[in-house]
């Protein structure tokens, strides 16, 4: 009859009344538009979730899909129709703006997973009584001193500045060190493609590595990227 | 967003900025940092060996209003106070007095790491037995 994957829901399409997916947005019997399912972004384009994407298969199907959800063609219908085909099409949307970036895929898909990521999420843990804050050493110690004193050189560049004054030695310091954690964002990324490869492939024990390796990677990217526009900035001022 | 007086207060007017010698035995040296959103904080602690109460707190972060704010506050707060009874303090009681939103409330927590991590590096210089124990309490929060 119909497969039913683990994470959807078997609903009866309201049309037919036969049972399907929580995650099409057309009954694959009747072929009359769902609401907005309840399956996560992957499900919505047919995929199990996963990390390494064919992106001009997914472009292919989001253009395909948001032809066939789009408001211009239930005009006429019945108003729960014409409602869903807004509802689909901004689900489509976010779905397909999360899926094709590879950070915003990435944190979403931990996020699916249950990871702590994201600043909403670490305020929410971190709340109230202070119970399941997350381990504050994530970052590496050596990361850290060098964030730090990255930021205490671009503060002494602005005081320069501002004073009228140009730090001659300044300047080609803080251009190397910009060199320096474009490098490094460059490395995270590399590592991040390791990863998704082992969780795409891996049993649920690799996954849960993969996972965790990947949050502290994010974290990480989250420093340089930060640091790496506060240079330029200084450095363009 | 809108900042909380006190915020703004601590922000234009941060309590002490600085360092200390962080060679010294009566010194402690956090260094927290906030993935979600890249703020760095360096908080310090002067420590009698007598008493041990913390005479001179000192900080130094990188960040938004709301950071400076709490590890300003923070700074105030540990001034005068034993090692122990600045163990005490929560990121909730900062939550308080500054007022912070609930997408803020992070940096309470840096703060509060803070004071754990310099009295934390504080113990480990004076002595391992209490370097235990800074762990145990660490990690039960």
């Amino acid at each position: 009859m119909f497969k039913v994957l683990d994470s959807a829901v078997p609903i009866a399409c309201w049309s037919c009344s036969i049972g399907h997916n929580d995650s099409t947005l057309f009954c694959p019997h009747c072929s009359k538009i769902q609401p907005p399912p309840g399956g996560d972004y992957f499900s919505v384009f047919g995929l199990e979730p996963r990390l390494g994407l064919d992106l001009p298969a997914l472009e292919h199907e989001f253009h395909r899909l948001s032809r066939k959800v789009h408001p211009d063609r239930f005009a006429r219908a019945g108003e729960n129709e014409r409602q869903w085909s807004l509802a689909d099409t901004a689900l489509l949307n976010d779905a397909y703006r999360t899926l094709k970036d590879p950070l915003h895929r990435t944190e979403y898909l931990l996020k699916l997973e249950g990871a702590e990521i994201g600043p909403d999420l670490s305020a929410e843990s971190a709340a109230a009584d202070g119970k399941d804050r997350k381990d504050p050493s994530r970052v590496p110690a050596d990361l850290l001193e060098e964030v730090f004193e990255l930021n205490m050189q671009l503060e002494e560049m602005r005081m320069a500045r501002k004073m009228g004054e140009t730090d001659a030695g300044l300047q080609p310091s803080l251009e190397q060190a910009k060199r320096r954690f474009d490098g490094l964002l460059v490395e995270v990324d590399q590592n991040l493609r390791i990863q998704w490869q082992v969780w795409d492939e891996g049993d649920a024990a690799a996954r849960k590595k993969a996972e965790k390796t990947m949050v502290g990677l994010l974290d990480r990217r989250r420093y340089l990227s930060n640091l790496v526009r506060d240079v330029t900035e200084t450095l363009g001022a | 967003m809108a900042y909380s007086d006190k915020v703004i207060d601590h922000y234009n007017n941060p309590r002490n900025v600085g360092q200390l010698d962080k060679s010294s035995t009566e010194v402690g040296t956090g260094l927290v940092g906030a993935p979600e959103c890249g703020d760095v904080m360096r908080l310090q602690i002067r420590v009698n060996p007598e008493t041990q109460v913390i005479e001179e707190a000192k900080f130094k972060t990188f960040g938004c209003g709301s950071a400076i704010a709490s590890s300003s506050l923070a700074t105030e707060w540990i001034k005068g106070r034993t090692v122990d009874d600045a163990m005490a303090i929560k990121n909730t009681d900062i939550v308080k007095e500054l007022s912070l939103p609930p997408v803020k409330i992070h940096c309470s927590v840096l703060a509060e790491d803070a004071i754990r991590a310099a009295i934390g590096d504080w113990k480990k210089k004076n002595g391992a037995a209490e370097t235990a124990q800074a762990t145990t309490v660490a990690v039960a929060h």
